[in-house]
């Protein structure tokens, strides 16, 4: 098999690596990268090459030798024929599909977890400190397992009473009103929620819904609904009592690493 | 090489093989296992003992299924028999669109799901005392999609009285539609069977097919089981002629006659389909006159499934979410009237309702599946294109006890009174609560040709405008379907209103009512905010510098061949 040139081999791995980028990384692992992040990607990758090739002198020409040739050797004419047309209509159709393309709204950046106000409140009672507060039916978990049992049992029943229409019977956030909010309702089993919060911040965001949420979770988007209205404190806390029990996650504890 | 591959392809048939033994087999005996797996995750809908009184059931309809009288609707064994244990299995791994009941293969192994099946039929003493197992539908004789088939389908889905329920085009819009009871005294309503993904045993014609074979049990849906329905005994040319002798007003004595024999033809088919059920030994010209008849109930039920799927896109709409945002496109002169051709001619946006669930009342079982929404603009106006399914026409002549007032079908169009500018700006909230108020656009069904401008600053605290601008409004209600067609000026006097402008992105949301699903006031179905822009003309530019381009990198090629020759001579 006749040797690659340099300048064939540079080409092949910068296509290469758009490829891997935009369709192996992006389509089959399916973490699609936002385009601005793949230009970088691509600019460095242009960049080693280009500090590759320019090492050493005869490395460099080697590099355009092909390129030379192309433009000047007469054993190239058809190959200059085909690119002098296929350049310019490359270009034509590029910066025609820029111009004509649609303008797409903005995106709508969103803070899924903004910071908690300092105080814990039900309606307008105050219930303590967001630090400090703590699931008043939690030590019935070691002290009267029955009780315990009975607290999980009525938040299992609160539960699909009221939050499964959108966090889903699995708690997985697939409800089958789900798929038409945006934001989507949480995935309590997705293992960065509830091993990351304290119980208090999800009173909190029980208890206020979407719009407690500060600006940055643009409150004006959820619709998580404002649970304080239907459901008592007690209730509350036993929802939650469920939402750990059933997904085996542990909420945090105040002084645990966040 | 070879004995590397040998080994390989053992391997994995030998894994398949055992996949699929595990898979084949039928529900273990019911177990300690399948009793937890039941308590943990579907007591809460179908009750501890299986009567479909979970907790949750209170607020649903169709109501969780009651396990204790053996009714199943999805199955593929014939007429008023149980389901067989795959039959279970499957419904429970693939839930049950259109209903609460979920997918389970997510949240439950294989084998949980299988002591679940067994666990479930403990509730019901019918599935020990019968040692038989339930008779299967066959799919021998499969009639393809094909026009010729749809057409024989239509043709029998008026003679059979579909459209009684179904309605003309199959929207569920029937005259008997809002009369429907279940086997537990519920209300149900018939399928909306343009509606594919919402049947609740799937859409493929099979499925299709095994309903009207098997029959939906405990729903009012009629099936086939040996009676007259499907005209059991008569050949596709007789149960036609026959239809058409009834639908006369008067018959001949000749003709009566006639009708006379065909109703004892089918008398007899039916006798010997209900002696064969009760085990009865035939004679030879008796069974071939039963087979006979089946072949016609089977090869109708073909056709019949095909003219159903016929109905439905092959998918549902995909949501205007993302960049798929909804765009209005510009005309110049006069924006086009509601039944103008041109609405026909392009894509909808789809927003997908969902129950409201947050402020009582609430709507935990919405009825109205999405709203399909079109606009034009010109240089001074706007006009949008609403379309919803809809089974009834309720134009408020009933009062709701709880509110005081009129049921009635409405729809809600609203937008931000201020385009919020750039991404992190506030908008109004969900629902139009909070600080930014709403602008609204409502109308009932009985003021079709009137729309209210309304601001809104939560979603009990609405007001109509004092200042009403001129809206445009026509609305018709045709075959179980809404169509609503709304003009305004882009811009106007109005403080109050929005104000539109090409290429600014502004929010739109959605709410409807469907008065005889009890919708009043929060009791709606709605979606959250989406996105609409008057797209704009695009720009004569993509003319001008595409060629310049081109034509420069021409020159440029040139200009480096040039240089690169002179190079060339100099360096000899
Ligand atoms: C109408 C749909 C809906 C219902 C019903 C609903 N939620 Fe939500 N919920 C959402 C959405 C959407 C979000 C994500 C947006 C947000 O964070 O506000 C969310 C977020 C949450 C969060 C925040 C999780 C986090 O990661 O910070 C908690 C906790 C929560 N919901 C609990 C509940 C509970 C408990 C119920 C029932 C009492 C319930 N939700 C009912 C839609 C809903
Ligand atoms: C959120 C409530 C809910 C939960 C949880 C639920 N179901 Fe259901 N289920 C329903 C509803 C509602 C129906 C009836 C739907 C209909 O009639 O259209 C149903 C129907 C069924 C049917 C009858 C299918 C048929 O052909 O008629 C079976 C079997 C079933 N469920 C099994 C289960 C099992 C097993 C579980 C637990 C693993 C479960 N369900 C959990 C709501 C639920
Ligand atoms: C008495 C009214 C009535 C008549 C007549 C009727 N149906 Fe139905 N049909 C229903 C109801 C009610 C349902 C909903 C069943 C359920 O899910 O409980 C239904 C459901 C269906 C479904 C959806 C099945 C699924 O998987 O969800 C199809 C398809 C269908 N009908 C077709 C037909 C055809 C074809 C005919 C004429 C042969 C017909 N129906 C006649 C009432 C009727």
């Amino acid at each position: 098999m006749k040797k690659l040139s340099l300048f064939t081999i540079c080409l092949i791995i910068l296509i290469g690596s758009w490829v891997f980028l935009e369709f192996v990384v992006g389509g089959i692992i399916s973490v699609p990268i936002p385009n601005s992040v793949i230009a970088m990607y691509m600019g460095l990758i242009v960049i080693a090459i280009l500090v590759h090739i320019s090492v050493e002198d005869s490395q460099f020409r080697e590099f355009l030798r092909p390129i030379h040739e192309t433009l000047v050797d007469d054993r190239r004419r058809t190959h200059r024929r085909v690119l002098v047309v296929l350049i310019p209509l490359f270009l034509l159709g590029y910066t025609y599909a820029i111009i004509a393309q649609r303008a797409n709204p903005p995106g709508s950046p969103r803070d899924a977890h903004p910071s908690p106000p300092l105080e814990l409140t039900y309606k307008d009672e105050v219930i303590g400190t967001m630090q400090d507060v703590v699931n008043p039916f939690r030590h019935y978990e070691k002290d009267d397992p029955e009780a315990f049992k009975a607290h999980v049992e009525n938040g299992k029943r609160v539960y699909h009473q009221n939050c499964f229409y959108c966090h889903g019977d699995h708690l997985d956030g697939q409800g089958h009103f789900a798929p038409y909010l945006q934001p989507l309702p949480a995935n309590f089993q997705d293992p960065g929620i509830i091993p990351n919060f304290q119980e208090s911040f999800f009173f909190w965001r029980i208890a206020k819904g979407g719009p407690g949420l500060p600006a940055a979770g643009t409150p004006w988007d959820s619709a998580m609904p404002i649970w304080e209205d239907h459901l008592t404190k007690d209730e509350i806390w036993d929802v939650i009592l469920f939402l750990s029990e059933y997904t085996g996650y542990q909420f945090r504890t105040f002084g645990e690493a966040h | 090489m070879k004995i590397r591959t040998i080994a390989f392809l053992l391997i994995l048939f030998g894994t398949l093989a055992v996949f699929s033994l595990t898979y084949a087999q039928n529900a273990p005996e019911a177990s300690e296992r399948g009793k937890e797996v039941y308590e943990n995750s579907c007591a809460h809908c179908h009750g501890i003992e299986g009567r479909g009184d979970g907790s949750a059931a209170e607020n649903l309809l169709p109501k969780p299924r009651d396990f204790t009288r053996g009714l199943y609707k999805i199955r593929s064994t014939e007429a008023g028999q149980l389901p067989t244990d795959q039959d279970l299995f499957d419904i429970i791994t693939v839930g049950m669109p259109g209903s609460s009941m979920p997918e389970w293969e997510t949240a439950l192994s294989t084998e949980e799901r299988w002591q679940v099946v067994a666990y479930i039929k403990t509730f019901y003493e019918g599935f020990k005392e019968n040692e038989n197992p339930p008779k299967q539908i066959t799919l021998e004789g499969k009639i393809s999609y094909a026009e010729q088939s749809v057409e024989i389908g239509k043709e029998l889905y008026v003679e059979l009285g579909c459209v009684e329920c179904h309605g003309n085009v199959g929207r569920g819009d029937g005259t008997s539609a809002p009369t429907l009871t279940d086997s537990w005294g519920f209300q149900t309503w018939p399928a909306n069977l343009t509606q594919g993904w919402n049947y609740r045993g799937g859409a493929d014609t099979e499925d299709i097919f095994k309903r009207f074979i098997g029959g939906i049990a405990g729903s009012p849906m009629p099936a086939f089981e040996g009676d007259s329905f499907l005209n059991f005994g008569l050949t596709a040319e007789e149960s036609k002629r026959l239809i058409e002798l009834e639908n006369r007003d008067e018959m001949t004595e000749a003709e009566e006659e006639e009708s006379g024999k065909f109703y004892e033809k089918m008398d007899t088919a039916v006798d010997i389909a209900l002696s064969i059920k009760e085990g009865a030994e035939m004679s030879a010209a008796e069974m071939q006159t039963y087979n006979d008849a089946m072949k016609v109930v089977y090869e109708k039920s073909w056709h019949l499934a095909n003219y159903v799927k016929s109905l439905m896109p092959e998918k549902r709409p995909e949501p205007a979410i993302g960049n798929n945002v909804l765009r209005s496109q510009y005309v110049q002169g006069t924006l086009p009237a509601i039944d103008d051709a041109v609405w026909e001619t392009f894509e909808a946006g789809y927003f997908p309702l969902v129950g409201q669930v947050v402020i009582e009342p609430r709507q935990f079982n919405p009825t109205i599946d999405g709203v399909h929404v079109k606009s034009f603009y010109s240089d001074t106006e706007v006009a949008f294109l609403f379309v919803w399914d809809d089974r009834t026409h309720t134009t408020g002549d009933e009062i709701d006890e709880a509110t005081g007032k009129p049921l009635e079908d409405a729809l809600a169009v609203q937008f931000p009174v201020k385009v919020p500018q750039g991404p992190t700006a506030p908008k109004p909230y969900f629902l139009g609560g909070g600080r930014l108020p709403v602008y609204l656009w409502h109308w009932k069904a009985s003021t079709p040709e009137q729309v209210t401008e309304l601001t809104a600053k939560g979603i009990n605290n609405a007001e109509a405008q004092e200042a009403q601008g001129e809206l445009q409004v026509q609305s018709t209600y045709i075959d179980g379907q809404y169509k609503l067609w709304v003009k305004r000026a882009l811009k106007t006097e109005d403080k109050k209103d929005l104000q539109l402008e090409p290429g600014v992105f502004v929010p739109i949301a959605f709410s409807a009512w469907d008065g005889s699903n009890g919708d009043v006031d929060t009791k709606r179905t709605m979606t959250s905010w989406y996105t609409f822009t008057l797209e704009p003309v695009p720009s004569s530019r993509r003319f001008v510098y595409p060629p310049i381009i081109a034509i420069l990198s021409v020159g440029l090629l040139f200009g480096l061949r040039a240089f690169v020759q002179r190079r060339n001579t100099e360096d000899v």
